[in-house]
């Protein structure tokens, strides 16, 4: 008898204990969405950002925190309505406290527009249109923004003797900010734009807007551009025999711009914010990573922004602990202050912007090496 | 007037006409004379540019050898592109289904389809990012003709057109061969009843207009020194819109009109923004299909 009721009372302590396991776990694990073109034009964009949110998250998890993180990817395609649609899919699910994405400032707007309403922290690692972060308070970003990056451009071309200059960028929400936060900035540095433009994304042969851009004489070229698009320009630039200075942005700085383009990317000006070289331990220990699962190439800046990314807000999880919710999560992440990442240290302002040192950048014998002017 | 800007916009224009061209060329084979539908000549285009791709990076051959490597897998997946996506749709030989338009339209989503899943291959296997082509093989060099800069390609691009036009004018006129693509494009109950292999020719057809195909990817890839799984997107629509100004079922009016394009195009950059140059491509078509129906060259139209 008294046997009979120790074997109960185990069994039913067994029972109790089992049961809280099983709701200590559902507690233990925290879902984020991670909304990003994985197919289509510009898959290989989020395919490196599944990457370096990869190497994030098997860090984070293998850390031994009291609580393991799921991220769940979604592929948007770069498409406004298929954004639209995962943001949806992304605020039914209970689960998920906090979202990352999407790519291009047109996406992630759309989609924040969903996240709007139902009060989902949204952090993207490259949405860079000003409009962006002013949608609501749930809107963050992870990179220097087209009002920051073109006054700073402006300034380092008008301390070097440009005066007249041409702008050209992709006919996108953010090729405009470049041209609109560029131009601004050279009126106001009383410099003059003498040729503003838009192309299409994935145009081949740009020499017919080369021509264009000759005929008005600019001392330089300012260029709103990715690397693909930009190792074309380049190399038709040098086809054309044109010698004129180009200036980009930190949108362009990846090494592919150089394997794409070879000689022709030589002496091109641009900034950034991420530096493969940096011999600082937590740079070294990403390159490494991203090496590792990449043949042996080196990350350009997007890569590093998504790690980043993908930190800052895994970060934020852990301070929304415990039993994170939306609003926790969102608080959590607006309260960022010096994040050591990889591409500097990141701190949210009040209106949830990353404020981000930009380096000088030149392209240098094959390299992009950093410039003091 | 004599502006040499203006001259330079032209060779540009002639120069992006061609390379519209030499995709047109294959695209109109098939989908225009044979009568056709085929959404998949764009991802040949885009295998025959990475069969170049990854020869170059294997073994280094000569320029030759790379091309005829193209070709080579070209011909492989237009035949396999046959099977696959239009040959069963041929399997029900009863006079309903041959004259059903229906039958014959389905192949649009068939060939829509193994075209979807071949870019998504591509991209599993080799990655969505631009792959370069190494430098020494890069047909690029600025050639100066006068005030006019042109590049190498330009030259080889015009002449692998021209070879191709002709070749396909000789073999469609002149040839038992080009008779029977026609009799088929024209009635295949009737072409059968004479007694032509109508299977035969369509893969015949289907295997060359793919190797023209491939040889524009490798072509185009080694110009412009990309090449990446979406490749064939840009080129095709434009393919698509030349053949339909050019009335379809004719070739030289396809490349006149692929000519019309790069030089429509490369002017407008001029007067518009650059942005707005993808509208006279579509803009073309739209006006074609309201005001010529049957295409700029479709009232000299042969029809067997």
């Amino acid at each position: 008898m008294k046997f009979r009721l120790l074997t109960l009372t185990t069994l039913a302590a067994a029972g109790i204990a089992t049961g809280t396991a099983g709701s200590a776990f559902a507690a233990d694990t925290v879902k984020l969405g991670y909304q990003l073109p994985l197919t289509g034009d510009t898959a290989q964009y989020g395919q490196d950002f599944r990457k370096a949110a990869e190497i994030a998250l098997t860090e984070f998890n293998a850390a031994g925190k009291p609580f393991k993180v799921e991220i769940v990817f979604e592929d948007s395609r770069s498409d406004a309505k298929e954004g639209t649609n995962i943001a949806r899919k992304f605020v039914d699910d209970k689960e998920i406290v906090g979202v990352l994405g999407d790519f291009t400032s047109g996406v992630s707007m759309a989609a924040a527009q969903v996240y709007k309403d139902a009060g989902m922290p949204q952090l993207s690692q490259t949405a860079s249109h000003p409009d962006y972060t002013k949608i609501s308070k749930y809107q963050f970003r992870n990179i220097a923004t087209q009002a920051q990056e073109g006054p700073y451009n402006a300034k380092w071309m008008a301390a070097k003797g440009f005066k007249n200059v041409a702008v050209i960028a992709e006919q996108t929400d953010w090729g405009q900010s470049v041209v609109g936060g560029f131009s601004d900035a050279v009126k106001a540095n009383g410099g003059t734009v003498a040729f503003s433009e838009f192309f299409n994304r994935g145009l081949k042969d740009y020499r017919s807007l080369i021509s264009k851009i000759e005929r008005a004489k600019p001392d330089a070229i300012y260029t709103g551009f990715f690397y693909e698009d930009g190792a074309q320009f380049l190399k038709q630039l040098q086809q054309l025999g044109i010698k004129t200075p180009v200036y980009s942005t930190s949108a362009a700085y990846s090494p592919k711009l150089i394997e794409l383009a070879g000689g022709a990317a030589e002496g091109v000006h641009l900034t950034s914010n991420f530096l493969p070289t940096d011999p600082s331990p937590n740079v070294q220990h990403f390159v490494e990573e991203w090496k590792k699962r990449s043949d042996g190439a080196v990350p350009g800046q997007f890569p590093a922004q998504a790690y980043d990314a993908v930190r800052i807000m895994l970060a934020a999880v852990e301070r929304a602990q415990p039993s994170p919710t939306r609003e926790k999560v969102r608080d959590a992440l607006a309260q960022t202050r010096d994040f050591p990442g990889v591409t500097g240290k990141t701190t949210f302002s009040a209106d949830r912007e990353a404020e981000k040192d930009l380096v000088k950048v030149e392209v240098k014998g094959g390299a992009f090496v950093p410039v003091a002017e | 007037m004599f502006d040499p800007y203006y001259l330079q916009q032209l060779a540009i224009g002639l120069s992006l006409g061609m390379t519209y061209a030499l995709m047109a060329i294959g695209f109109t084979l098939i989908f225009g004379v044979l009568n056709v539908v085929n959404f998949a000549h764009g991802e040949i285009y885009t295998l025959g540019a990475f069969a170049g791709l990854v020869l170059i990076s294997a073994t280094a051959p000569p320029i030759v050898a790379v091309i005829l490597g193209a070709l080579a897998i070209g011909a492989l997946a237009g035949f396999s592109l046959e099977r696959i996506a239009f040959k069963p749709f041929r399997r029900f030989t009863d006079e309903a289904s041959l004259k059903s338009r229906a039958m014959r339209e389905s192949t649009l989503l068939s060939s829509l389809a193994v075209s979807i899943v071949v870019r998504e291959a591509l991209e599993i296997v080799f990655g969505s990012q631009m792959r370069s082509v190494p430098f020494d093989y890069l047909i690029n060099t600025p050639v100066r003709v006068g005030p006019v800069i042109l590049v190498t390609g330009d030259f080889i691009i015009f002449g692998v057109a021209a070879a191709m036009l002709i070749g396909l004018q000789y073999l469609l006129t002149r040839t038992r061969v080009g008779l029977a693509i026609r009799a088929v494009s024209n009635n295949p109950l009737g072409a059968k009843y004479v007694g032509i292999d109508t299977d035969r020719t369509i893969i015949t057809t289907f295997v060359v207009g793919s190797m023209m195909g491939a040889a524009a990817g490798i072509l185009m890839g080694l110009y412009y020194g990309a090449v990446f799984p979406a490749m064939g997107f840009t080129p095709g629509i434009k393919a698509f819109v030349a053949m339909v100004m050019g009335g379809l079922s004719s070739i030289p009016g396809a490349v006149i009109c692929a000519l019309i394009l790069g030089i429509s195009e490369s002017m407008a950059t001029t007067f518009v923004s650059s942005g707005w140059s993808d509208m006279v491509a579509y803009g073309f078509l739209i006006l074609t299909l309201i005001f010529f129906p049957n295409g700029l060259f479709g009232a000299r139209r042969e029809r067997v």
